[in-house]
């Protein structure tokens, strides 16, 4: 049987080639493929957002802030004469049904994207778009090994990891804190934050990594966890992780009797943090993250649109993905049509084009030069800026 | 060290009153209810629903409310439990083990996404909280909380153990354990006492769901999956089929979990308490408490 | 894909003949039928969507017809398949990246793995109860996937990307098209395989394992061996299927292994007919492309999965097209009444007599 298979094989390999090679020369059957994508016609903007599973609330966010962006630009006709359409598809946060939806939106003759919210869901799909040659605008999704496979038609409008880990330093030096433990929830996202902050802390060499701990998502008892903190006894704990396990941990600290400060990452900026602490308990928690709406100086217009269009208010990330829009418009713009490179070179050379986190220039590895981060604070039970950092 | 002790203990009563249901439907008619685990979600989400359509309770009667709500939620979760029994047990009582674990399967997926959808997917915040002081004895901090909920435990499974002990159901439970057929020769009606089983164990379930919600504060509809594992986990250590077996697993489990992060780090917990199961299994199949088993499959 | 009738059936057939459809669905032309199906599917369809979920369906055949071998054939539940095709697939990225090789010639350390990885899970969970064994397994899957998710090698969280695509003989089968071609024929030759195996000697034994372990062990079959036999075939075909995956994704994490992977996978299995490649292989394309197909309808398709798992077991439990020749043994148990669970000593005895050669 086993001695069989070999020849088998090269048959069968010789045939798919030659199978290969005919219809891949032949020019793709049936259509499909991104030749379908005109010169005329509106200009199809993919998002793979999550529309479906746990992070579906966000995807929400998401898919309003593009749609005001696209509806906005095509009410002042559009860019180069041409409408913009917006190509929704669900990635569900997960790896292979984002690569599915990235392949669907690049057969549907997507020009741009602006879509990536979990990280290990957006990293497939970048060499999708890469083999297309679309260029992508990423509004969430801010690991840092999104920026480590150096794609050129990669673009990242969120602070990275690594400046989210940089302003949480930043802070905790500014704020007097002595010694600090870092718990994440063995996620990429998570796992990167700390281990940036980790890495910038002992360059720093002021704060003490006290503890340095994971634990498993989707669980309610987090006692162990919570017993290593309060046995490493630090001044501030950090939490990298999302709002479920977050709030649950504040809860389970403070009943503890944790008398130091706590700050999160924005993955657990969410009103549902508060609810889930308690109110009482989620009071005074510091958090790193970039602007949301309501900590934006002068988004109040801006705001109240969005609440007139969608009746709801806007949520974490609806600036950036409202911005990830404009700034593909800009590119195409200054590009003079849809042609992956010419998009790609106009987004590396736009200087000073406003956006919620100020004046955009991309660094050399296409991310923010400076991530936008500052920190907020629950007050009222609110998210309410802290300090902006700069 | 004495708070790991407590730490352990504490979620370990959550184990052992899941592993009970576990070891119970065993013993009697030999089927891993795969959807046990899923019976704790459901009854954290039956009581998230009852309280919310009562509105806001006062803070002074949130105890008695719970209390209420709890049964009720006993008896809810129960009768799904039978319902669940019913449909997709029964009727492979006779039908290869492969069957009627993968029946289980597809029940636990039904009970899953079927309140993912009609709940939606997100965390829920449980309405009511059950909040206290808290004081140190021997060095470990303890709530006040954390002993109502232990009471409660405790007092459902000594009523527990009372009923298989001393009523007629519970000596027929037994004896439908021990020999199906020679019970059915004495006139035991075994599919009534099947039934009971499912009640009672998914009532228990429903129990822990619910206390889970009022302590912890977020239920979600995949809570039931990994504390399933770990309950049937729990019921092996003490040896399947049973009862005290299992609470004893139960307690037990809490504790070896809360040293066992302490000593690997909470990254490889879980690690930690699949690999005891497997250990378990190959090494002690038959528990700490579990007799022989001869039979075979 | 293969034909699949069956040559150890007991030559006096027991029940009504064969009707004209059930000859049709027994035709030894069905797996060239099928294969021809997947080969001018391109044709009519080549967007790199249309290729991208080809492609996933055509791995989950492979996955679906490794698992068949386990439970199928052999009558194992196995709740953390899945853990297989993680060992292949990061096995073959983490050489792949290491030392820049070309993926295939990750394969044969990737062979070897799973087969430690089968010898390692099945030597001391397969004397189990089949219960236990399902539990453990699931312990099993989630331990792989959890220290997956905790090691450095495993690049952690994040995983592994950027893994080459496929290169043959200094040719690029990375594209869409021709990869997706790649796989119909390594799939194609590996389901052949599987059928193969399932007819042969060893096959046979699997069977007799499945339908009654005290008769087979006392016919002089060493069950453990065969168990453990059936579990490591699993494991590699599994491993390819990581393979595979890893090269038509490029990326791998912990969160694509996860219990659900393994539960779609068994059903497949369940759906399709365990033992019957053909049933497998139409369930294996069902239950993948159902998900593209429901894609609006968010978590209401697991809901459906999980009525439809419970409904098949409960109405049919041989699946929607089960293995023909085990349909007389059916019949004759049902003459005989139902009896209680456990071992049913009398009903394998014609299967026995059949499968001696």
């Amino acid at each position: 049987m086993k001695l069989r298979i070999p020849k088998a094989l090269a048959v069968g390999a010789v045939a798919a080639a030659m199978l290969a090679t005919t219809t891949g020369c032949g020019g793709i059957l049936g259509g499909g493929g991104s030749s379908s994508s005109a010169d005329t016609g509106p200009i199809k903007i993919a998002a793979v957002i999550p529309l479906s599973g746990s992070s579906a609330p966000t995807g929400v966010y998401m898919k309003n802030g593009m749609q005001m962006a696209v509806d906005e630009i095509n009410a002042k006709g559009g860019v180069l004469g041409r409408q913009l359409s917006l190509d929704l598809e669900d990635g569900a946060c997960d790896p292979t049904q984002a690569a599915a939806a990235a392949n669907k939106a690049v057969s549907n003759g997507a020009l741009i994207s602006v879509g990536g919210y979990c990280s290990g869901a957006t990293l497939p799909t970048l060499p999708i778009f890469n083999k297309a040659n679309i260029p992508m605008i990423i509004p969430a999704a801010n690991s840092q090994e999104l920026v480590n496979q150096k794609l050129p038609n990669v673009f990242m409008i969120n602070g990275t990891g690594t400046q989210q880990a940089a302003a949480a330093v930043k802070f905790m030096v500014k704020d007097g804190v002595k010694s600090v433990a870092l718990v994440d929830d063995n996620t990429s996202y998570s796992k990167d934050i700390a281990t940036e902050t980790k890495k910038d802390l002992a360059s720093d060499g002021s704060v003490k990594v006290a503890l340095s701990t994971s634990v498993t998502a989707g669980e309610s008892d987090y006692s162990s966890a919570v017993h290593d903190i309060m046995g490493a006894n630090p001044d501030m704990l950090y939490w990298t992780g999302y709002y479920q396990e977050g709030g649950l941990i504040i809860n389970q600290l403070k009943a503890a009797g944790f008398k130091g400060k706590i700050m999160v990452a924005d993955g657990s900026v969410d009103p549902s943090l508060v609810k889930i602490a308690g109110s009482a308990n989620a009071e005074g928690v510091f958090a790193t993250m970039t602007q949301t709406p309501d900590t934006i100086k002068g988004a109040e217009t801006w705001i109240a649109n969005y609440n007139k269009k969608f009746s709801s208010a806007p949520g974490p990330y609806s600036t950036q993905s409202y911005d990830a829009v404009r700034v593909a418009a800009e590119a195409i713009t200054q590009a003079k049509g849809t042609k992956g490179a010419d998009v790609i070179k106009a987004l590396e050379g736009i200087n000073g084009f406003q956006i919620f986190s100020g004046p955009l220039k991309f660094t050399p590895e296409h991310t923010l030069s400076s991530g936008g981060f500052q920190i907020l604070v629950v007050q009222g039970g609110k998210f309410v800026l802290k300090d902006a950092l700069s | 060290m004495t708070q790991l002790v407590w730490n352990g203990l504490f979620v370990g009563s959550f184990y052992a009153l899941i592993a009970l249901g576990y070891s119970m439907v065993y013993g009697i008619i030999k089927l891993l209810n795969f959807a046990h685990g899923d019976i704790y979600m459901l009854g954290a989400f039956v009581g998230f629903a009852m309280l919310t359509s009562v509105g806001v309770i006062p803070a002074s009667m949130s105890i008695t409310a719970l209390l209420i709500v709890l049964l009720l939620c006993m008896v809810v979760t129960g009768g799904i439990g039978v319902g669940i029994e019913y449909l997709a047990y029964r009727p492979l009582r006779n039908s290869p083990r492969l069957a009627v674990l993968i029946t289980a399967v597809g029940a636990s997926f039904t009970l899953e996404y079927g309140v993912s959808a009609v709940a939606g997917p997100n965390p829920k915040v449980f309405p009511v909280r059950l909040e206290g002081d808290s004081f140190t004895v021997l060095g470990a901090r303890i709530s006040v909380p954390q002993i109502v909920l232990m009471v409660i435990a405790v007092l459902l499974m000594l009523g527990l153990n009372a009923y298989i002990q001393r009523t007629s159901m519970g000596r027929a439970m037994r004896a439908i354990a021990l020999d199906t057929k020679g019970s059915l020769l004495m006139g035991i009606n075994v599919n009534k006492v099947i039934t009971w089983t499912f009640f009672i164990g998914s009532a228990l379930a429903g129990a822990a769901g619910v206390m889970a919600g009022a302590y912890y504060g977020k239920i979600d509809f995949l809570m039931g999956f990994i504390i399933g594992l770990k309950a049937f986990t729990a019921a092996v250590i003490g040896g399947i089929g049973n009862i005290k077996g299992a609470m004893l697993g139960g307690l037990l489990l809490g504790l070896l979990e809360a040293f066992g992060s302490q000593w690997l780090g909470g990254e490889w917990r879980d690690v930690f308490t699949f690999g005891v199961l497997i250990a378990f299994l190959t090494l002690k199949p038959t528990g700490l408490l579990g007799e022989r088993v001869t039979e075979r499959v | 894909m293969s034909d699949n009738v069956d040559t150890t059936r007991a030559p006096r057939r027991i029940g009504k003949p064969a009707s004209r459809i059930s000859r049709l669905f027994e035709s030894r032309q069905l797996g060239w039928a099928a294969f021809a199906i997947a080969v001018l599917f391109p044709f009519v369809l080549a967007s790199n969507y249309a290729m991208s979920i080809g492609t996933t369906a055509v791995i989950f055949i492979l996955l679906a017809s490794g698992l068949n071998i386990v439970v199928g054939y052999c009558g194992l539940l196995d709740l953390g398949y899945i853990a297989f095709m993680a060992v292949g697939a990061y096995t073959s990225g983490i050489i792949a990246k290491a030392w820049e090789l070309p993926i295939l010639f990750t394969i044969p350390a990737v062979v070897i793995m799973c087969i430690l990885a089968g010898l390692i899970i099945g030597g001391p969970t397969l004397r189990l109860r089949s219960d236990y064994l399902a539990i453990v397994t699931l312990g099993f899957g989630e331990i792989i996937r959890l220290t997956a998710n905790n090691l450095a090698i495993t690049g952690g969280p994040s995983g592994i990307y950027g893994i080459p695509g496929v290169d043959l003989f200094g040719l690029d089968l990375s594209g869409p098209v021709p990869f997706y071609y790649f796989c119909v024929a390594v799939v194609a030759l590996m389901v052949l395989g599987s059928a193969r195996l399932g007819k042969s000697r060893l096959g046979r034994a699997w069977r007799f394992v499945r339908e009654d372990e005290d008769a087979a062990e006392a016919m002089g079959i060493h069950t453990y061996k065969v168990k453990l036999a059936a579990y490591i075939f699993g494991a590699i075909w599994g491993g390819i299927g990581g393979v595979l995956f890893a090269a038509h994704l490029s990326a791998i994490s912990p969160q694509s292994f996860v219990f659900l992977q393994s539960a779609l996978v068994l059903m497949a299995v369940v759906l399709g007919g365990m033992g019957n490649t053909r049933g497998v292989v139409v369930g294996a394309v069902v239950i993948s492309l159902l998900p593209e197909f429901l894609r609006d309808m968010g978590n209401l398709r697991y809901v459906i999965f999980g009525v439809v798992l419970v409904a098949v077991m409960v109405l049919r439990p041989q699946g929607f097209w089960p293995s023909r020749a085990y349909e007389p043994e059916k019949l004759d148990e049902a003459r005989k009444g139902k009896r209680d669970g456990g071992p049913r000593p009398g009903a394998p005895v014609t299967t026995a007599k059949g499968g001696t050669p």
